[in-house]
């Protein structure tokens, strides 16, 4: 256990398993790390001050506490950040207000890169994924809004031209070299 | 003054064309007549909540083709929306460490693509590159076109109509790369609702976020819409005709989370469209018809009815 471990959670981590509240099985040490390797600042300097929590405007709608899941974060209980639900909005609030200089938005960032990874992927980002490789944007282009477009004069969008399709096939060759497709699933692997 | 591309990533051209349409106007020969051209080629910029939140490699891959286009063209990347501007800047962010550089250009190498920067100067044999520069719709307005620019051109100023400024999160945060306007008291396009002529009024928690962004809105739309509800409560307290954003995608949201808890709704617009109406554009051509709130009681009050 590092030094910031002991100074920070060290006393708490052994009455909460004392206690019962969580057991020694659902602890995984190495989290913290983890987290880093995914572009998240040490979650074991976070002070526990609270400010995060109280500017995310999230935190004021339901029970998500981000300082409660930086607290979870040092003690290694993955699988209660993994139900987190994706409900950051990512308005870098929290970033703005944190003394510790943490960025809990990018931790939260590096817990979605967990959970995708753990097999926790919401169906939007799916969805998404599949419309940038089909259509080489995320929103799917809508026939009623082309009607409007041709009305203004704008012409239908660069997806549906035949001098796009080789930019569709630079982007299958990007998310196919980054392992995108087999990571999210989309339409089981593109094809190069 | 710069030559610039148009990046109107996703949500405009294909829910929202009403904007399109409206920054061409503003920045072509009726307006500024500003040296912007389109790169057919732009994909998604792509979208930060979905991609810089689930893999950061497959995300910058990405933003990375996007920036190689505009940096073999020599033009700065001109965005309409907070996501666009977020997601392009903090790519260039990454692409200034020569490790993340090398692996990208790497991968690029395989669509014949190299991420290099801008050539600026020669000093020597040795070349100076600056990060293709990305710049919100709003920066250019005000910094490069001007407020008196913008005001002269207003022939039709807006007299009468109060407008709630929407910034948007990406727009502010994080400051360690958005500089062009103060995250914590933004001006810039309060500025402009009033060189169009028309009032901005202020309202109680102005900066709070629309709810929709990072995933929200896609995955429980009940609480980003509980956010929305929020935010408009307090602008309909100050007796807004309209609410005005920088960002499709919190437009999107005001638009379509209105129509769950109130009967009329506060008209939402871009910041474009205003300028194009203080400009003297026939509304029919601004694309209300795709907004779900009617900008009916909007476009009575400017006839004076």
């Amino acid at each position: 256990m590092g030094e910031a471990e002991k100074t920070f959670i060290g006393g708490l981590h052994e009455k909460l398993v004392e206690d019962k509240i969580i057991d020694e099985s659902q602890l995984e040490p190495g989290f913290a790390k983890e987290i880093q390797k995914y572009g998240g600042k040490d979650v074991m300097t976070c002070l526990q001050c609270g400010n995060c929590t109280g500017v995310c405007p999230i935190s004021l709608k339901i029970d998500y506490k981000t300082r409660s899941i930086i607290k979870f974060c040092q003690f290694g209980l993955k699988k209660y950040t993994l139900g987190t639900r994706w409900v950051c909005a990512t308005c870098y609030r929290c970033y703005e207000h944190c003394p510790a200089d943490i960025n809990p938005a990018e931790v939260m960032i590096a817990l979605r890169h967990i959970a995708v990874r753990e097999g926790v992927i919401p169906p939007f980002v799916k969805i998404a994924a599949t419309n940038l490789v089909k259509y080489g944007q995320s929103v799917k282009p809508d026939p009623e809004i082309d009607k409007i477009r041709k009305e203004l004069g704008l012409g239908e969008v660069h997806s549906k031209h035949v001098d796009y399709r080789h930019v569709l096939k630079e982007i299958a060759v990007l998310v196919h070299a980054s392992k995108y497709d087999k990571l999210i699933g989309i339409e089981e692997e593109v094809k190069v | 003054m710069s030559s610039y591309a148009y990046f109107f990533g996703c949500v405009i051209p294909n829910r929202y064309p009403g904007i399109e349409y409206s920054v061409r106007w503003v920045c072509g020969k009726e307006g500024f007549d500003l040296d912007v051209a389109d790169i057919k080629d732009f994909s998604c910029c792509p979208v930060p909540g979905i991609f810089y939140s689930t893999d950061k490699d497959t995300w910058l891959l990405l933003a990375s083709r996007n920036l190689t286009l505009a940096q073999d063209e020599r033009r700065e990347i001109l965005t309409v929306c907070n996501g666009c501007l977020t997601s392009l800047l903090k790519a260039t962010e990454y692409l200034q460490d020569p490790k993340n550089m090398g692996k990208v250009n790497r991968v690029l190498a395989q669509i014949g693509k190299k991420y290099t920067g801008v050539a600026k100067k020669s000093e020597g044999r040795r070349k100076v590159f600056e990060p293709v520069k990305v710049r919100h719709y709003v920066e250019v307005m005000t910094k490069d076109v001007g407020l008196e620019a913008i005001a002269a051109k207003a022939k039709r100023p807006l007299k009468n109509i109060k407008v709630a400024v929407h910034y948007g999160c990406h727009y502010l945060r994080p400051t360690e790369h958005q500089t062009f306007d103060d995250p914590n008291d933004p001006v810039l396009i309060d500025r402009m609702v009033e060189a169009c002529g028309a009032t901005s009024v202020d309202y109680e928690d102005k900066l709070d976020c629309c709810g929709a962004g990072g995933g929200v809105r896609s995955h429980v739309i009940e609480l980003a819409n509980s956010l929305t509800q929020d935010k408009c409560t307090n602008i309909a307290a100050a007796g807004a005709d309209c609410i005005v954003t920088g960002c499709p995608f919190c437009l999107l949201q005001f638009d379509n989370a209105q129509k769950e808890f109130s009967k009329d709704g506060i008209p939402v617009m871009h910041i474009s469209q205003l300028q194009a109406l203080a400009m003297g554009i026939d509304p029919i051509s601004l694309g209300f018809d795709t907004h779900h709130v009617s900008a009916h009681s909007l476009l009575r009050k400017l006839r004076g009815v």
